[in-house]
């Protein structure tokens, strides 16, 4: 399984999804060429454009994170969406705790609060599955909706914020708290901590002994436990990691872009996520460029539904679409003689 | 035996293959193989493993299409497309005991494929049906019971009634013996004879077993690397002609010198060991045992028998309910320093599935145990592949490991090769108690002979071997102590100088009575 | 407790009348995954497929008026939705598992895509059966207003559990869920009953959808389904397999539903969120309860990926 092979059917999946799609615009009677036009201008044709692609992006590497590791393992975990949540949920808290406190400590402890709360949530799941045998498919995707109703309760009742009329939310964080925009361009550092923790947990899954008995296990489980290596220990704290990482998107889209915790943590990073970490086949360092892309396609959506009259279900659909194909064109791995060393497979 | 009277009149038929070929890409498993068996015979198909026997009867069976050749039945030329058309033409293969539904009762099970079979099943007088089958055969099942609650020989015996059911004429048992005690295996080919010499089936042997050949079969065909290599009544060959047709004029590694010594203190323990299957019932009961450096403790037993439980909990991959082991003279709690440091090796049955990552490369399938020690970590954190390519370039050199190369995919090896990188991870650094379940599992008889080297080779060097097979030969063979396994329990004991092959024979099939 | 003349009783009979009423979903949803994982294949998606058959119930009611053709073509739109992750799985090395992901996001997706002009017009309902006409008690009376749906739900689940053992349809697909090779070598065609398997649980999958815009809540609107398909795939685990079993699960998850509205319309109306959570409590509980970390779980087929 080479890196050029994944390239080229991952490039013919995008390919097939969008024509499919421009088929699908064409029966409305637009022409197709227009729409891929809009989906260009909407995500890296403009400065401001590239910069709604990236604001999009640094969530989507994060819980891409919370499937790819765990994945890694052998692990199918898909509740990146109820971490996030937990993660800002636990943000607000902790934002509230060290009013006052300088700004680079009181960050510093929001983040490591959002990325424990999110760690320990997927942790979960991944102790049932280890002592209990829980599938973690099912456990975390309950999880997610547990989340989703825990923060409702909260911003409705004991955290509401009583304020602010307009939108049911929790309190505000305090505003000298608040993260800004990265220099250069107007993107929040989310993003360089999206990149930055990709590229270091690449590190950990390429270049350790961690990583290798982790490739071990997910890999063959049994093989992994006649080598004596300490699974449970292993399997929690890649969940652990995973969801830390989708915490801390709940942290920076609370310290850096809401502010609060409220239904705006609820859009479906968390999903969207689960497809990157497939498109990337678990690869920490290609979630970068594919989260990259995958929020271009996000960012174009509003574009893209007020150009032609969409509804706004239609950036689901694109995800839904390409993922299926991706899937599908698992089928294809190691079918293209191209990428097969000559005469590898005697017998 | 009145069951030969309720076989349909109708007689078994006359099959003849001609000219058959079968390739599997670059590998040509069949090559212009005929072959010839009157009705009523009892005909065996002699070979070692990998030299097509199933590779033929699969063809002849419908699962696979021939690449050339044809099949006659009764002199017409037949096409078989599926194993339903094998069915319709009166032909029905015995697996050892893939085809049953587990989950299903004896009755669901021989009801099932039965031609004619409604929508809507009429219970009642199906069983009706069933009941007198049963009345007439000499082995006899309950049709409630459930196919996951019967033992290895009763599953072996309801694939047989189930052929029988469903009106085969002509039945092919592949190596139906493997999973039963000697006993159980007299007793179906005995009954399988009876049948023949009456006229009323064929029966296909598949074999590698010459005492089984040459008690039952009348002919025998003998293929080897997908050819003839020879046929003819058994009556007029000797073991030598047979011998010598299965394995051609190559000389075979003679077996291992072993150095006679006394074994020297237990390093392998194990103390009233309970242990479980998947579904919650007990597989191992109360087992105790103890294994010497520089003795090989041999476990003989039917398949089925808490054997690959035991093992699974010897590698970590299964828990104890009850009981403990040590290993030298401590608790043994599995971990990865207790495994070095007691320098613990472990060879278990189906390796690529057991032992080995199947999507990792031949080098890194080699570093399982050594991937975090210097020099292929720096720092016990910091992989270097260079170094761990190295090292396996040297690994596959010395156990003489096919290869394309270390970094060839370990799942792109032949089964005889995965087998030899599993022994070179586990006997690369020096190995004080080495686990051994039927390491010799589908291969040919020279990584056989080579395999079994490596192991004597060990215990010469003072190293404690627990070796579980299934193969009552290797047992005799290797073991200096011999212990039957039978129902979770350790039921016998016999040093190598008393072993009596009729007396381990009787206590493996000791739980049937 | 003023304002309920009834008071906790008043909660109970809501919670059962309720468990009657909610529970529909879930029963048509876990007998839909139970025939697909007899099958030996695991649909995570139904959730996708419930909401897709929801809004073309809806919609096909709202066009030409008549809810019944709805529901036959909820359960037409969700076989057609399942042949989708039926037709992927049977490609090599996909994982059925993820593929149920994919759909469960496309098929939300396109259903709020396409559904998304049916949201303000009004559809007609299902027709009631009143069960309660022998009391004089309100409540009772609707408690007991109950769909036919509910009850040919019921009528499905006891000819299931008699079709899988006295069927020859019941054999094959359970002999292929349980062990491709017996199935191989019986020569059933093992791709084409997965196939068939998926497919029909789609179909039921997507008549509960049409239950729940066609006659419970009965409305069409984004928030419709809240993992009723997720939870179904969870409480066939529960169930064992079993399509009795997967009634009463259906009953007591109904009831774990309708709690937080019975509790909300008896004048409890703190903590809403965390009662209307509570299905998914009781799903990770049962979950929990149901699951070993040492035995396989009991009652699964062989061939399914969900259990090991």
């Amino acid at each position: 399984m080479n890196s050029v092979e994944a390239v080229a059917i991952n490039a013919a999946a995008f390919v097939i999804t969008l024509a499919l799609f421009g088929i699908y615009v064409a029966t409305l009677g637009h022409n197709p060429l227009d729409v891929y036009y809009v989906l260009w201008l909407g995500s890296f044709a403009r400065q401001i454009s590239i910069e709604s692609t990236l604001t999009n992006a640094a969530p989507l590497m994060l819980t891409a994170l919370c499937t790819a590791i765990p994945a890694r393992a052998g692990l199918l975990v898909i509740g990146g969406e109820g971490a996030l949540v937990v993660g800002g949920v636990a943000t607000v808290l902790a934002g509230m705790l060290v009013a006052g406190a300088p700004f680079l400590v009181g960050v510093t402890f929001m983040s490591l609060a959002g990325a424990l709360a999110g760690g320990l949530w997927i942790a979960f799941a991944g102790a049932l599955r280890q002592y209990r045998g829980v599938n973690e498919t099912i456990s975390t995707l309950l999880l997610n909706y547990i989340a989703i109703a825990v923060m409702y309760h909260l911003i409705t009742g004991p955290m509401r914020d009583w304020e602010r009329v307009l939108k049911t939310s929790s309190w505000s964080i305090p505003d000298a708290l608040r993260v800004g925009a990265l220099p250069v361009i107007d993107v929040h550092w989310g993003l360089a901590a999206g990149i930055v923790v990709c590229l270091i947990l690449y590190v950990v899954m390429r270049r350790t002994t961690f990583g290798f008995g982790v490739d071990v296990l997910g890999g063959n489980p049994r093989a992994a436990q006649m080598a004596g290596l300490p699974i449970n220990r292993m399997v929690l704290i890649c969940c652990f990691m995973g969801g830390a990482a989708a915490g801390l998107a709940g942290a920076f889209e609370v310290t850096a872009v809401h502010g609060f915790a409220s239904e705006s943590l609820v859009v479906g990073f968390g999903y969207a996520g689960i497809l990157v970490a497939f498109l990337s086949r678990q690869n920490p360092a290609a979630i970068i460029f594919l989260a990259i892309i995958l929020g271009g396609v996000a960012a174009s959506g509003g574009l893209l539904q007020r150009r032609f009259d969409l509804p706004d279900a239609t950036t689901q659909v694109l995800q839904g679409l390409l993922f299926m194909i991706v899937l599908a064109s698992n089928a294809a791995y190691g079918r293209l003689n191209v990428f097969q060393p000559a005469a590898w497979r005697t017998a | 035996m009145n069951m030969v009277s309720q076989l349909a009149v109708e007689a078994p038929p006359s099959v003849s293959i001609k000219g058959l070929t079968k390739r599997f890409g670059a590998l040509t498993a069949l090559d212009d193989v005929a072959m010839e068996i009157r009705p009523g015979a009892f005909h065996a198909l002699l070979g070692e493993n990998g030299a097509g026997k199933s590779t033929l009867v699969k063809c002849l069976m419908g699962t696979y299409r021939a690449d050339a050749g044809h099949v006659l039945i009764d002199g017409q030329e037949a096409s078989i497309a599926s194993p339903r058309d094998a069915q319709r033409l009166g032909l029905g293969m015995v697996y050892q005991h893939f085809t049953l539904v587990s989950s299903m009762t004896v009755a669901e099970n021989l009801v099932q494929g039965e031609a004619g079979l409604g929508a809507i099943i009429d219970w009642p007088a199906r069983r009706e049906r069933l009941t007198a089958f049963m009345a007439d055969m000499p082995f006899r099942l309950e049709l409630d019971r459930q196919v996951s609650t019967l033992s290895a020989g009763e599953k072996q015996k309801l694939e047989i009634l189930k052929q029988l059911h469903l009106g085969s004429r002509f039945l092919v048992l592949d190596e139906p013996t493997s999973v039963l005690t000697p006993d159980e295996a007299d007793q179906i080919l005995g009954l399988m004879h009876q049948l023949t010499d009456a006229g009323r089936i064929s029966v296909v042997l598949i074999s590698h077993k010459l005492r089984e050949v040459e008690a039952y079969a009348d002919e025998v065909t003998v293929l080897r690397q997908g050819r003839l290599a020879g046929r003819g009544q058994v009556g007029s060959l000797d073991r030598s002609d047979m011998v010598r047709m299965m394995v051609g004029e190559d000389q075979l590694a003679a077996s291992a010198p072993r150095v006679t010594h006394d074994a020297g203190e237990a390093l392998l323990s194990v103390r009233g060991l309970s242990v479980e299957d998947d579904k919650g019932v007990p597989a191992v009961r109360d087992l105790t045992l103890d294994v010497r450096s520089g003795e090989i403790v041999g476990i003989a037993g039917v398949s089925g028998n808490g054997q690959t439980e035991f093992v699974e909990v010897l590698a970590g991959q299964r828990a104890e309910t009850g009981g403990h082991i040590e290993a030298g003279g401590r608790r043994y709690g599995k971990t990865r320093a207790e495994m070095r440091a007691l320098g613990i090796k472990l060879l278990p049955e189906a390796p690529l599935d057991n032992a080995c990552v199947r999507g990792m490369s031949v080098a890194e399938n080699l570093s399982l145990r050594t991937y975090d020690t210097e020099p292929m970590a720096r720092g016990g954190i910091w992989l270097n592949r260079a170094e761990m390519r190295k090292r396996a370039a040297g690994l596959i050199a010395r156990f003489h490991i096919k290869t394309q190369g270390p970094d060839a995919a370990i799942e792109t090896l032949s089964g005889g090769n995965v087998q030899r990188t599993v022994l070179a991870r586990e006997l690369s650094e020096k190995a004080r108690i080495l686990i051994v379940q039927n390491p010799c599992f589908g291969l040919d008889l020279k990584a056989v002979a080579e395999i079994r080297r490596q192991i004597v080779d060990a215990r010469n060097e003072g190293t404690a071997v627990l070796l579980i097979s299934e193969d009552l030969d290797e047992i005799l063979e290797l073991a200096d102590r011999i212990l039957v396994m039978s129902d979770g329990r350790i039921v016998y004991e016999t040093p190598r100088s008393e072993a009596d092959l009729q007396e381990i024979g009787h206590h493996m099939a000791h739980h049937e009575e | 407790m003023e304002g309920t003349e009834l008071g906790w009783w008043g909660v109970l009979i809501a919670v059962i009348g309720g468990a009657i009423r909610v529970s529909t979903p879930y029963l048509f949803v876990s007998l839909g995954e139970t025939l697909t994982e007899k099958s030996g294949r695991v649909n995570l998606g139904l959730e996708g497929v419930l909401v897709m058959g929801a809004m073309s119930g809806y919609a096909t009611a709202v066009l030409t008026g008549q809810p019944w053709l709805g529901v036959l073509v909820a359960g037409c739109a969700g076989a057609l939705l399942s042949l989708v992750h039926a037709l992927v799985c049977s490609l090599p090395r996909v994982n059925d598992i993820a593929v149920g992901i994919a759909l469960f996001i496309f098929g939300t997706g396109l259903a709020f895509f396409l559904g998304k002009p049916f949201i303000n017009p009004s559809a007609p309902r299902l027709p009631d059966l009143d069960l309660g006409w022998w009391s004089d008690s309100p409540h009772i009376q609707s408690a007991l207003q109950i769909s036919p749906l509910f009850l040919f739900g019921f009528a499905l689940a006891l000819f299931l559990a008699w079709a899988l053992k006295n069927t020859r349809w019941g054999l094959v697909l359970r002999t292929v869920g349980d062990s491709s090779e017996a199935a191989q070598a019986l020569g059933y065609n093992i791709t084409l009953v997965r196939i068939a398997g998926t497919v029909a649980g789609g179909f039921l999958a997507g008549v509960g959808g049409s239950y729940l815009s066609l006659y419970f809540p009965g409305t069409w609107n984004e928030g419709l389904s809240s993992g009723q398909g997720l939870m179904a795939v969870a409480l066939v685990i529960f169930a064992r397999w079993d399509p009795v079993r997967c009634f009463y699960a259906s009953l007591l998850f109904g009831g774990a539903t309708a709690l937080g509205p019975a509790l909300q319309s008896a004048g409890v109306t703190a903590n809403y969120y965390l009662y209307g959570a509570a299905p998914y409590f009781l799903t990770l509980a049962v979950l929990i309860y149901s699951a070993s970390p040492r035995k396989a779980l009991e009652g699964a087929p062989g061939e399914v990926s969900i259990s090991r």
